[in-house]
């Protein structure tokens, strides 16, 4: 029960830095929508924690649910680094053609 | 024939004038791209009034790749048929980029590579000669088909309209696996010409072999 509260604060913390981020448009609102189906999804598991372990017994995993969200989310942060990971790569390739037109500028 | 030389210069301020001296003799445009040096490499070139000579400066240290490119981009706006690639560090001998040319004059290749594996011996080296080289040729020849003596040799010659067909991408140190994987891919008539190279110092680190995988890898995921 202590171990639900504390996760359901942390994830109401980071829920009012969402809608702060949102208020202030330093998001788009598809990130905005994207983040906040992911912690309501976050909530949904800790209050439901205990159906979804015997879901994931009856699915026939030895582990329980809280170790499962752990792999899930581990899997989730190695696609959001791959991601990220991408799109420095792209703006990288921006900055270079940027930088080169600036070099040719001022010839 | 109108041969530019491409030379990348990031902090050369004890080689820089000297490799231009040694190469302007030898080809019709030397590029000299100084890749935002922190040292006196900007003040240097800056001081040079040559029609022969061709000085851009990169606003941002962008990588020995981006330099290449930057100098190709300007041989080819200034019609020049045949592009050399040149070390600043003076590993490499002004007086072998004749013999780099030659084929693409007298035989019509379409790039000329430079070999320190052939007739020509050089000082390589021992860990880099048995450890890294041979570890880069296997890798080069598993995964992009590259099949020269030495594929990490960063001397080169090609024709201008070869140059606009390789874009070099990999800004960093991966450029010469990108240009061979390229020149290969597309069918090019390559040629292999032994150079001799000084090493003054170690280079090529085995870590910076690493990044280089990292770099392809990237750049052919994020493609």
């Amino acid at each position: 029960m202590i171990q639900q509260l504390i996760a359901g604060i942390v994830i109401f913390f980071f829920l009012l830095k969402l809608l702060n981020q949102w208020k202030k448009k330093t998001i788009s609102a598809n990130e905005f929508i994207f983040w906040l189906i992911f912690w309501v999804s976050a909530i949904l598991i800790v209050v439901f924690i205990k159906q979804i372990d015997q879901i994931v017994i009856k699915l026939g995993f030895s582990s329980s649910a809280i170790n499962l969200v752990f792999y899930l989310a581990v899997l989730f942060l190695f696609y959001l680094i791959f991601k990220m990971r991408l799109k420095i790569v792209k703006i990288e390739k921006n900055i270079t053609d940027l930088a080169r037109q600036i070099t040719f500028l001022k010839k | 024939m109108k041969i530019a030389c491409v030379i990348p210069a990031y902090n050369e301020e004890k080689n820089i004038a000297k490799i231009i001296e040694q190469v302007k003799q030898i080809v019709d445009l030397v590029v000299v791209v100084n890749d935002h040096s922190s040292d006196k490499t900007k003040e240097i070139l800056d001081n040079i009034n040559d029609l022969k000579i061709a000085v851009l400066h990169h606003p941002i240290n962008l990588g020995q790749g981006a330099a290449l490119q930057t100098g190709n981009d300007y041989s080819i706006k200034h019609g020049c048929d045949i592009i050399v690639h040149f070390d600043a560090d003076r590993q490499f001998l002004a007086e072998d980029i004749r013999k780099i040319v030659s084929p693409i004059i007298e035989e019509n290749y379409d790039i000329v590579l430079g070999s320190r594996f052939m007739e020509i011996k050089s000082e390589i080296p021992k860990f880099k000669k048995n450890i890294i080289m041979p570890i880069a040729k296997i890798f080069n020849r598993l995964f992009f088909n590259i099949k020269t003596s030495d594929p990490q040799n960063g001397f080169r010659a090609m024709k201008s309209s070869v140059a606009e067909k390789i874009k070099i991408e990999n800004d960093r140190m991966a450029h010469c696996t990108e240009i061979l994987a390229k020149a290969f891919k597309y069918g090019l008539k390559i040629k292999e010409v032994p150079v001799k190279v000084l090493y003054t110092e170690f280079g090529q680190k085995f870590s910076g072999g690493f990044k280089i995988i990292k770099d392809l890898f990237l750049k052919k995921i994020s493609n």
